[in-house]
């Protein structure tokens, strides 16, 4: 792996906003770690499992209301018992279209997609900040890797296809707000910093031919979802094409002679990053 | 024999009780037993250990005993790495069993994350033509017991030899780190739970395989077995008279260790590989710090 470095592939696509204070940021994590939170498993279609989602702020005012939506977003009951976390909310003055808690287990990963295709009418931005994370948690997008550290408010743009994996653990928890562009954002995002990314290396034949016959050993013995997995997870070793995880799985499929699953993956390539049918 | 429990009267509600004291381990070893059964490799699962007689408690390990179709045994153990990291949530590439008695097999030790703690799960691969015998030896519960289609004699020679050709390929450097890794969780149960009798047996192979990753790494052609002549070979060179500092430093602390002696001895262990064989941490870094913060949590 190069050395962490702002790489042009980013292009905006993650950046750094506010600095926020150490110790409220202590107490943000303390509250999401111990508020009774109805956790909710949603967007399945896009994760391994272990993505669990609570809303602060939406539509119903119900915190175990996760799937977002257009909306002017009023405070959950959730949000009642995290008073730190609701007077940042309030002080940073933005306008809300929903706000959750985010939890990714140990293992668990949302796979390479792209957001925001049925919501395309209205320009909003999605913000990030990181309460509880470890190194072994980080986004992957346009091939680089970055590991969205704590302390700061990030925006991530996901236009592009992008995926989240948290290898290894403990859980990583992030307060992410989806909010409308108005004068009070544009005052937060004109302080946008590149961050430092790390570019993944490019996958050579040799590395793609191994990786792909690992997964057909593990298919050969009946784990076929594990070998699926497998090659799902090459879009956080290696920057890869746009769709490769999803063609290897279809060629696996192809190969094992399960043309049903290999048409399968074809269409979830498709959904998944919002290409044109 | 009916036992106290069916004699308790009917409007006891015992079921939540019961619930609430069920091993904490019980649903990583329902999730690693789907898991292996998904194989129709997988003739046998048995669990043994305190798991299997009842007397778990919350540092209990899970251990299996897994028959695999003698056909299957190579494909099965080269693929065992990747399936629990991808599926079980392993940490790291699983550690070749050193302490498990020899039943026919050979035996791997998993470090897996589950619900926030770090777990051990130790995976015995038994030949399923061995599965009988083994039975026979090992005290435990059987989860599957899934009759294999015919094994022949080539077969049976194949599985044999395979077994036989992994338990005598030295360890790299990378596996020595492993074992490391390992035994530290081992010793901070055994110290937790005082039993200091097998908290020195760990102890001691642990300095064993600080010994071995040392030659491994400096003294990889010895002609010396096992702890003689190490000062000849390796006192040679400034980096040898280092490592061979954190072995005298290894081998005159406590009989019994603390705690502290154990994460102490892992600071010196990641030192010393750091200094004569950084290869083998490639890969292993987001690892490690994960299987200390999982210590610290423990």
């Amino acid at each position: 792996m190069e050395d962490a470095q702002p790489t042009a592939a980013l292009s905006g696509q993650i950046v750094q906003l506010e600095k926020l204070d150490g110790q409220l940021i202590e107490r943000m994590r303390h509250e999401a770690l111990t508020a009774p939170a109805p956790w909710k498993a949603e967007y399945g279609e896009f994760q391994s499992g272990g993505w669990w989602t609570t809303s602060l702020m939406n539509a119903s005012g119900e915190a175990g209301d996760v799937r977002i939506g257009d909306c002017t977003a009023r405070p959950t009951a959730l949000l009642g018992h995290m008073p730190a976390t609701a007077g940042l909310l309030a002080e940073l003055g933005l306008n809300y279209m929903w706000v959750r808690l985010a939890r990714l287990e140990a293992n668990a990963f949302l796979w390479e997609h792209r957001d925001y295709d049925e919501l395309d009418q209205v320009e909003r931005h999605r913000l990030h900040i990181p309460l509880h994370t470890n190194s072994s948690a980080f986004l992957v997008t346009g091939g680089t890797k970055v590991h969205m550290g704590g302390g700061r408010i990030w925006r991530l743009t996901p236009t592009y296809a992008h995926g989240v994996c948290n290898l290894l653990g403990p859980d990583r928890i992030h307060l992410i707000a989806d909010v409308y562009a108005d004068d009070a954002y544009t005052r937060l995002a004109n302080r946008a910093k590149e961050p430092t990314a790390d570019r993944l290396p490019a996958a050579s034949e040799a590395d793609l031919a191994e990786r792909l016959a690992a997964a057909r050993r593990l298919a050969d013995l009946g784990y076929t979802g594990a070998a699926e997995q497998m090659l799902l997870r090459l879009f956080y070793s290696f920057d890869l094409p746009e769709g490769t995880a999803y063609d290897l799985i279809a060629s696996l499929h192809t190969a094992l002679g399960d043309s049903e699953a290999s048409t399968r993956w074809t269409a979830a390539k498709a959904k998944l990053l919002a290409l044109a049918s | 024999m009916p036992t106290a429990l069916s004699l308790a009267p009917a409007e006891l509600q015992l079921a939540e009780l019961t619930e609430a004291n069920r091993p904490a381990q019980l649903p990583l070893l329902t999730r690693i037993a789907e898991l292996l059964s998904a194989s129709a490799a997988v003739t046998h699962l048995l669990v043994r250990g305190s798991l299997a007689s009842g007397t778990a408690d919350r540092l209990s390990d899970v251990d299996f005993v897994v028959g695999v179709h003698d056909r299957d045994l190579p494909a099965f153990t080269a693929a065992l790495d990747d399936l629990m990291t991808v599926a079980g949530g392993a940490l790291l590439p699983g550690w070749r069993d050193t302490i498990v008695a020899d039943l026919g097999g050979i035996g791997f030790v998993f470090l897996v994350q589950h619900e926030g703690k770090l777990q051990q799960v130790d995976l015995y691969l038994a030949p399923a033509s061995q599965i009988t015998t083994v039975r026979r030896k090992v005290s435990g519960k059987v989860l599957l017991d899934r009759p294999p289609t015919e094994i022949t004699t080539t077969q049976i020679e194949q599985a044999e030899t395979h077994v036989a050709k992994l338990a005598a390929r030295p360890k790299s450097c990378t596996e020595l780190l492993i074992e490391h890794l390992v035994l530290a969780v081992l010793l901070h149960k055994r110290i937790q739970r005082g039993q200091k009798f097998v908290a020195y047996a760990e102890w001691h192979m642990l300095h064993t395989a600080t010994k071995d990753l040392i030659k491994t790494a400096l003294a990889l052609a010895s002609r010396f077995w096992g702890w003689y002549q190490l000062r000849e070979e390796l006192a040679l060179t400034p980096i040898g008279r280092t490592c061979l500092a954190d072995l005298d430093a290894a081998i005159t602390s406590p009989a019994v260790p603390t705690a502290a002696d154990v994460n102490a001895a892992l600071d010196r262990v990641l030192a010393l590989t750091e200094r004569a064989c950084p290869n083998a941490l490639d890969g292993l870094a987001d690892a490690i710090t994960a299987y200390r913060t999982y210590l610290e949590l423990a």
